[in-house]
């Protein structure tokens, strides 16, 4: 019952969104107007607005193309490095490191928001897909490390030691043994980290204006010149949400794991 | 993995540190130079075009800190964490619970609560106001039928509740599934063995769930915190910060604060004071939750 209550709480936004993207105008000001052809004339009139528009448009390329770039950037960068932390000794602590690299997410990023931005400035990277990309790659970079390094630890050992008698080096044990054998982590991995980027508002909204806006800083925008218009936000909407989200159901059950930085064994 | 010889471990050594290396000198130039850069500001005058034209000491500290609106907005962002938060924790574990203790369609219901966790949260703050607006709003709609008017989004209050709602949507979700995770994870007879002990469902949540679970909600209540200090999107997307100033999370003032106004000085104090606020709420919290454990 309690079950039931609560899944009609969660569709409901959902189902609201799809409904008014099949509006008119018109009939957006009468909410009882829920079934299609009995209460209302459904039309694909705000898809095609929307979808004609040729700044939602860009604005869905920039952030295709920032959220893909971040996500590769991350994995380049932070797969090694946990795998690093995972199998080897340092002079300090591996946890301690993992722990520094968690720690910065603890930080509000809007106290960055001046620095980046006169990094940006001065590296003629405002309004650029790459400065964004360099921007979310620290953010989740983080992220990326603590939960692969937790994720290495479980590939046996004993897989690897047999590879390197049979004479592989330790890049390619690294490369054509504990990566494979840690695909899973590395594809959920890859999706939270996408999902961040795709969803990140405050700096595409500080750092874009045009041509690298993404989704969340287009939103916005228009959100303050265009003002609300039920139909055309449902669309909005639905594009904005459906990538991630759609990526997340099929990690569904190792997402515990990947969200609570491994404290979760799921 | 033993070294045998010198070569070999020469050879790892040199292998594990330009495997970490690039990561942590990454995030050494991305992340410690911003902040000092953030605390040089802070202490500046800045002028747009100019950049910096001197130093001011604590000047800018001093005109944060008498600001009412910083006040306003630092208490508003704990208001929102302190009602978003529990209410997240209790639902997403209770439904947690009611999922392992036998529910048939396991999966599909797993499903449907998970969806909202990587909504966009500018999205659903923007789909928030057509939930919300008295002007064919659904909820509004909803409520009117059975005659209760609230005027959401006019008023300070519906505004900041309207987002907490709308936060509560998406991130129990987080906690559900976390708690999902810790619940499952405990074998079927340990269940049995401590069903045996309580003698309704009340009981069996409150002395047998939550146990079981706690340390993994201490971790999701920590995570939560951490993340929902840092909120913008949402409540931004939702009430651009109004009526007036008086739904301005942090974050949201803090970025009109610098992008509007181009007050960098200002804005980094902002921030620096924020980062130290936020730091003594999240440890103050988390070694009183370990003392409560221990």
């Amino acid at each position: 019952m309690i079950a039931i209550v609560a899944s009609i709480w969660v569709l409901i936004p959902f189902f609201w969104a799809i409904i008014n993207s099949f509006k008119t105008f018109e009939a957006t000001f009468s909410a009882a107007a829920i079934i299609p052809f009995l209460n209302f004339q459904p039309t694909l009139d705000s898809w095609k607005e929307v979808l004609g528009d040729p700044q939602s448009l860009n604005s869905l390329l920039s952030s295709a193309i920032v959220a893909v770039g971040t996500t590769l950037l991350v994995l380049l960068l932070g797969t090694p490095a946990a795998y690093s932390l995972a199998r080897y000794e340092f002079p300090w602590q591996s946890k301690d490191i993992a722990l520094w690299f968690l720690s910065q997410r603890v930080m509000p990023p809007v106290v960055v928001l001046v620095p980046f931005y006169i990094i940006m400035v001065q590296l003629r990277l405002i309004d650029t897909w790459s400065g964004l990309i360099l921007l979310y790659s620290t953010f989740n970079l983080a992220f990326c490390v603590v939960i692969m390094r937790d994720i290495f630890r479980d590939v046996s050992k004993d897989v690897e030691e047999a590879a390197r008698i049979e004479g592989a080096n330790l890049w390619q044990i690294f490369w054509m043994i504990a990566l494979p054998l840690s695909l899973d982590g590395l594809i959920v991995t890859a999706i939270i980290v996408f999902a961040f980027s795709w969803n990140e508002a405050l700096f595409a909204s500080a750092l874009t204006s045009q041509h690298a806006s993404t989704l969340p800083a287009f939103i916005l925008a228009s959100r303050s010149t265009r003002g609300v218009n039920f139909n055309t936000a449902a669309v909005n909407t639905i594009i904005a949400i459906a990538p991630p989200v759609i990526m997340s159901f099929f990690v569904q059950r190792y997402l515990a794991r990947g969200l609570s930085f491994g404290a979760v064994k799921g | 993995m033993e070294p045998t010889n010198k070569a070999q471990v020469k050879g790892e050594r040199a292998f594990k540190y330009a495997m970490l290396g690039p990561a942590v000198l990454w995030v050494i130039a991305f992340t410690f130079f911003p902040i000092f850069s953030a605390i040089r500001y802070s202490f500046a005058n800045y002028v747009l075009g100019r950049g910096v034209t001197g130093y001011v000491g604590f000047k800018n500290y001093l005109m944060v800190l008498t600001d009412g609106g910083f006040w306003h907005s630092f208490f508003i962002t704990l208001v929102y964490v302190g009602i978003s938060v529990p209410i997240e924790v209790c639902v997403g574990f209770l439904l947690a619970w009611i999922i392992t203790v036998g529910l048939p369609g396991k999966g599909i219901f797993r499903s449907i609560f998970t969806a909202p966790l990587f909504t966009m949260e500018v999205a659903i703050g923007y789909l928030g106001v057509t939930l919300f607006t008295s002007e064919g709003g659904l909820v509004s709609a909803l409520l009117g039928t059975i005659g209760i008017h609230i005027p959401w989004l006019a008023t300070a209050e519906g505004g900041l509740a309207a987002a907490i709602l709308l936060d509560v949507w998406q991130w129990t979700p987080f906690v559900f599934l976390m708690a999902l995770a810790a619940l499952g994870s405990i074998p079927d007879e340990i269940y049995d063995a401590a069903m045996l002990e309580v003698s309704n469902h009340w009981q069996a949540l409150w002395h047998v769930g939550l146990p079981l679970a706690w340390p993994v909600l201490t971790v999701a209540i920590l995570l939560r915190l951490i993340e929902g200090l840092k909120s913008f999107g949402l409540p931004f997307a939702l009430t651009s910060g109004g009526p007036g100033t008086s739904t301005q999370l942090f974050s949201i003032m803090n970025y009109l604060t610098t992008i509007q106004f181009f007050d960098f000085g200002r804005g980094s104090a902002m921030g620096i004071l924020y980062l130290i606020m936020v730091s003594v709420v999240i440890t103050v919290f988390f070694q009183q939750m370990r003392r409560r454990i221990e």
